[in-house]
């Protein structure tokens, strides 16, 4: 099957000091990792597509050295608004042929999750979110998702988009030959304008800080007596 | 009249805790912008639960009560909301941040045009303005985001409002629907739960969750001892998960379910930026590590430096007496 | 297609990215590997880069709003006892000139915006498609036909090359698999960092310590802050924060069982410093070997048939009290090996004989210069009177020399001789100034 994953560059969100690094996001390398396993059997392409500033061609390298095929560069200013990027995109894969569309279920840094399904919805397509498990079978795609309760499992019919969770697998770290071959694969490029935002983002503050703790001291003993006295007394819990 | 719309997620016949949150937060907004409230409620169940809606301020409880709707595929839940809201035409449609509310708001928005503000902190109305702080960068961060767009849908994380009752005297009205089964795309094989899969996380008062410190079957014994005692829910962290002790459904963090109980045990979690982006907002939280620098100790409001395999045979020991 | 580099490069530290920068700019074919998620990765830690050679690599980097957080405008070494501080201070305008004299930098930040530059370099080069930045693979073993080093391997992967620059840093495995340096490199030889960076809000920061714009300080510690064990502590101001840390004698800290830990522990507790981090919330604490720039730590040779060392991976580093200095040292040796590679190419003669060259350049150069005529503060540093009865005589002088109580005040030279008194034996006093003014 033909697949395109669609990848976004954001920021190290486990940075302690703000060093500003861009990385491939999480979920979306789990996509990567996902479709290049599915199509390894047949060797069917593995595309990707992206849409941001020009800095973020070394986070479409990093996943074309994993062993993506080729790659689109939606050239933008950064996106931040799950709207706009699908809007694009869906202006992207109306052009194309793809038998499935893989998303990741939220982006890393605004944790957003809408972008797949709102992709699907402007492309008319069945789709599944958070999903936990693919399998191709026949022409259907076998989407297991983690849903509120349990794992629904549901066959998808193809053309179809899914955004996957990175609890599907650990992607692979790309080798040194996979990291040679990528500078030679191909790139497209295309400058494009962001649409208009419907959602801004203005200000970000640090969230509510937490009343310190306390370190309880003592033998294994002493420090359980002391919790379940101050659970009961201090918190008024149990 | 505008109104807000509150989707109400249902779960064991029950409108879910998190919904009540939200509406209690919605019928706040309404009173004070002058708005009328209603409640969407999907499901062949759905008139069943109308009375719940009006005991919590909705006056009017919009019902779809089609079987397909039972079957776990988002393309004829996002039909039913759609027929929903072209009925009522609110200016705000709200929800609680559920796997299943998350599955279809994208795609609804595409379908009726609206701006989403997903999986926020807080919400209000400012003039025409939406305007919500939701978390970002893993939590670690607070943005303040709005829209002006004239239709809004806003999906609120579990535990931050509370829920209260405000009984009012609603009436349900049918919407109307037809779903042709045929256009589905998809279809349900089967649901796979494991044991322990079904207590609802994000209800819970008390959670108990076990990290990649709660290493065996002996740890998962005492994990769960511990919650029969505080009649908590285990949750767990994405490395335990992944060693497969515990079923994928209990996972906390951000790709995992938030959570904010009155009592929350981190035991032999490591307290990764991920792991906390789900957890924080605890009231209580209790941490056990055997690593005195544990980040989970920065968030702790009581932490225990030492082998949970230890604490926790004691620990239970004490609760069950001092529960007695 | 097996291809073949010019250059192979261990080490995406600050050595092997000046090796890198200095060979895209000559138009070779080269890969550097380094096994940190990115370049700065592995290199939690920072300090000061002394020197002006990241001019060369990078010209008016200081136009660049990234890169290096402060320029060092302001320097002090303290010496300290339990409770005072006695500091030598000089601050001058003359430190804002560029070429900056001194920059404090993040190494996670700094490593991975000249690892960006590097890439801009290959980008530019005329083979951008043939050299390779690879970062998250680490080299396992460095290797050799007939005792000529022809290449690397990865995991199962092979590369091969005109010769390799090992730029792995202090902890030197690949130079001492191909038996350039000792299975066990003494404990005299290295010493163990602890740092922590602590952020504080700029403004705040830059009214604490009387910075404005990008201007910092530098300030180094002798005395209390090691907790009797040898070594000297550092204060280095970022944009936004403080790098705060010691570096303390390997052997030592065992013999006296301490852990570095506590030490570091102990110093921020000192009220000197205490008063210099209020309110700064520790982001990162890091850990790693240093070397104590003692010139017999070096590897018995620093090249060899196709190979060369560069950086800390050599040893080459000092630490004559004043500042710690192995960032430059790494930068000035990267850049001569990736030149006598340059050269060598040109002949298409990797031989040892050839490569010697580095040595060569490397001994003409002040590295190597500094390091062997600092060699006797070097040792001097490392005797137990300059981190204990030095620092406590001179703030005990000090404390008595700045108290004005209303009573007669005696002579400063008698206060001198006083504390002496007290701390030391004079005679033991002159042998080490005289020690101290022939090795400085
Ligand atoms: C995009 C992304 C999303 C993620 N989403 C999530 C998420 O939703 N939820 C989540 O949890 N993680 C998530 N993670 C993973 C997260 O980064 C951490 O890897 C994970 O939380 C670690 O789990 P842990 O604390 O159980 O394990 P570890 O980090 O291995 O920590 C185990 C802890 O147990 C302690 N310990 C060991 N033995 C004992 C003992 N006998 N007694 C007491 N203490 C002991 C250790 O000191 C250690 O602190 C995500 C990661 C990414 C990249
Ligand atoms: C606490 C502390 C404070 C310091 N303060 C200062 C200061 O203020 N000023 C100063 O000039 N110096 C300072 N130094 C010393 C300075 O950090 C080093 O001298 C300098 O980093 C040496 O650079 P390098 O490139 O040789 O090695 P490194 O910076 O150590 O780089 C080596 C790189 O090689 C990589 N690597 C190693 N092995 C492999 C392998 N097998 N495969 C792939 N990659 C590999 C590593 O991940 C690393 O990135 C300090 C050191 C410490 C510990
Ligand atoms: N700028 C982008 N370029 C390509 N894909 C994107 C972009 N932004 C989001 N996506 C995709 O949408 C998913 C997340 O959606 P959201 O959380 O709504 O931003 C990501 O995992 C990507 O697969």
């Amino acid at each position: 099957m033909k697949f395109c994953v669609c990848i976004k560059q954001v920021p190290d969100v486990q940075a302690t000091v703000q060093t500003g690094r861009m990385v491939l996001n999480a979920y979306d390398a789990s996509a990567v990792e996902e479709a290049l396993v599915l199509n390894e059997p047949t060797g069917d392409p593995v595309d990707l597509v992206l849409v941001g500033g020009p800095g973020a061609t070394e986070t479409i390298r990093k996943a074309l050295a994993m062993g993506a095929t080729g790659a689109t560069h939606l050239v933008t200013e950064d996106a931040t608004d799950s709207h706009a990027v699908a809007l694009l995109l869906s202006d992207h894969f109306s052009q194309a042929d793809y038998d499935v569309i893989l998303t990741g279920k939220q982006s890393q840094d605004s944790d957003a999750g809408l972008a797949g399904s709102m992709l699907a919805a402007r492309l008319n397509l069945p789709y599944a979110t958070n999903a936990v498990g693919l399998a191709i079978e026949g022409e259907k795609l076998i989407v297991t998702r983690q849903g509120d309760v349990g794992q629904e499992v549901i066959a998808l019919e193809t053309p179809c988009v899914v955004t996957c969770s990175n609890d599907m697998n650990n992607p692979r770290i790309p080798a040194l030959k996979g990291i040679m071959a990528a500078k030679r694969k191909p790139i497209t490029t295309v400058e494009a304008t962001l649409p208009e935002p419907r959602t801004v983002v203005g200000a970000t503050m640090d969230p509510p800080s937490r009343e310190p703790g306390v370190k309880l001291e003592g033998e294994p003993e002493e420090m359980v007596a002391d919790l379940v006295r101050r659970l009961d007394a201090e918190a008024g819990v149990i | 009249m505008s109104s807000i719309l509150v989707f109400c997620s249902v779960q064991e016949n029950r409108i879910k805790r998190s919904s009540l949150e939200v509406m209690s937060r919605a019928r706040q907004l309404a009173t004070e912008n002058g708005l009328s409230l209603g409640a969407a409620i999907l499901g062949s169940h759905a008139s069943s639960l109308v009375s719940e809606a009006t005991a919590h301020g909705a006056s009017q409880v919009f019902t779809v009560s089609d079987p397909v709707l039972d079957a776990h595929v988002n393309a004829p839940v996002i039909a039913a909301l759609e027929g929903i809201l072209t009925t009522v035409q609110p200016r705000l449609m709200v929800a609680a941040s559920t796997e299943s509310v998350k599955d279809v708001l994208g795609a609804l928005a595409v379908r009726t045009d609206a701006a989403v503000l997903p999986d926020v902190a807080s919400f209000d109305l400012a003039g025409d303005s939406v305007v919500c702080e939701r978390p970002v960068m893993a939590a670690k961060k607070l943005a303040a985001t709005h829209t002006t767009h004239p239709l809004v849908f806003v999906s609120v994380r579990s535990g931050s409002y509370e829920a209260s009752e405000a009984p009012v005297d609603g009436e349900e009205v049918a919407v109307p629907f037809h779903f042709d089964p045929a256009t589905l795309g998809a279809t349900l094989k089967e649901i796979v739960t494991q044991a322990g899969d079904t207590v609802d996380l994000s209800e819970a008062r008390v959670v108990v969750a076990a990290g990649r410190g709660v290493r065996d079957e002996a740890g998962r014994a005492l994990v769960q001892q511990l919650a029969d005692i505080t009649g908590a829910a285990i949750g767990a962290s994405r490395a335990v998960v992944e060693t497969g002790l515990f079923p994928a459904t209990a996972q906390i963090g951000q790709t995992g379910k938030v959570v904010s109980p009155d009592l929350y045990f981190a035991i032999g979690i490591s307290g990764a930026v991920q792991h906390t982006a789900g957890m924080a907002n605890s009231r209580i939280i209790v941490a056990i590590n055997k690593d005195p620098d544990a980040p989970i100790f920065d968030v702790a409001t009581y932490g225990l430096v030492g082998d949970c395999f230890t604490i926790l045979p004691l620990l239970n020991a004490a609760l069950r007496e001092a529960m007695a | 297609m097996e291809e073949k580099f010019d250059c192979i490069i261990v080490g995406g530290g600050i050595a092997g990215l000046s090796a890198a920068m200095t060979l895209a700019r000559a138009d070779a074919r080269f890969l550097v590997i380094e096994r940190g998620e990115f370049c700065g990765a592995k290199n939690v830690s920072g300090g000061v880069l002394w020197g002006s050679d990241l001019a060369r690599l990078v010209p008016e980097y200081w136009n660049d709003e990234a890169g290096f957080e402060r320029y060092v405008s302001h320097r002090r070494l303290t010496f300290m006892d339990e409770q005072s501080a006695f500091s030598v201070d000089f601050k001058s305008d003359h430190f804002g000139e560029t070429p900056y004299t001194g920059v404090t930098v993040l190494r996670a930040v700094f490593d991975a915006w000249l690892a960006g530059k590097v890439q801009e370099a290959i980008d530019a080069s005329a083979h951008p498609d043939e050299s390779f930045l690879a970062t998250d693979i680490l080299v396992e073993e460095v290797i050799q036909e007939d005792g000529r080093v022809t290449g690397i391997r990865a995991g199962d992967e092979v590369f091969h090359s005109d010769c390799v620059i090992i730029a792995e840093g202090v902890n030197n495995l690949l130079t001492r698999q191909i038996g350039l340096e000792k299975e066990y490199v003494p404990g005299d030889h290295v010493a163990v960092g602890v740092k922590e960076v602590l952020k504080l809000d700029a403004a705040r920061l830059q009214d604490r310590f009387q910075l404005n714009g990008r201007s910092g300080l530098t300030n180094e510690f002798v005395g209390a802050c090691s907790d009797g064990v040898e070594g000297g502590g550092f204060l280095y101001t970022n944009k936004d924060s403080i790098s705060l840390g010691l570096v303390l004698g390997m052997n030592d800290l065992r013999d006296k069982g301490k852990t570095p830990y506590d030490v570091l522990n102990g110093f921020k507790a000192h009220p000197v410093i205490a008063d210099m981090i209020r309110d700064a919330e520790t982001v990162e604490y890091s850990a790693h070997v240093v070397s104590t720039g003692d010139i017999k730590g070096m590897p018995s040779e620093i090249y060899g048939d196709g190979v060369m060392i560069a950086g800390e991976a050599a040893h080459l580093l000092l630490n004559a009290g004043k500042a710690i200095q192995g960032m430059d040292y790494a930068m000035r040796s990267g850049i001569l090996a990736a030149e006598t590679a340059i050269e060598a190419k040109k002949s298409q003669d990797f031989s040892a004989a050839m490569l010697g060259n580095y040595r060569k350049a490397l001994e003409n150069s002040y590295v190597l210069q500094d390091m062997r005529s600092f060699q006797d503060a070097v040792h001097l540093l490392h005797r137990q009177e300059m981190f204990s009865t030095v620092p406590d005589l001179i703030c005990d002088f000090g404390r008595q020399f700045f108290t004005v109580k209303s009573e007669p005040t005696p002579k400063a030279s008698a206060m001198m001789r006083a504390a002496i008194k007290r701390h030391a034996s004079y005679w033991d006093l002159v042998k080490l100034g005289f020690k101290g003014a022939t090795a400085l």
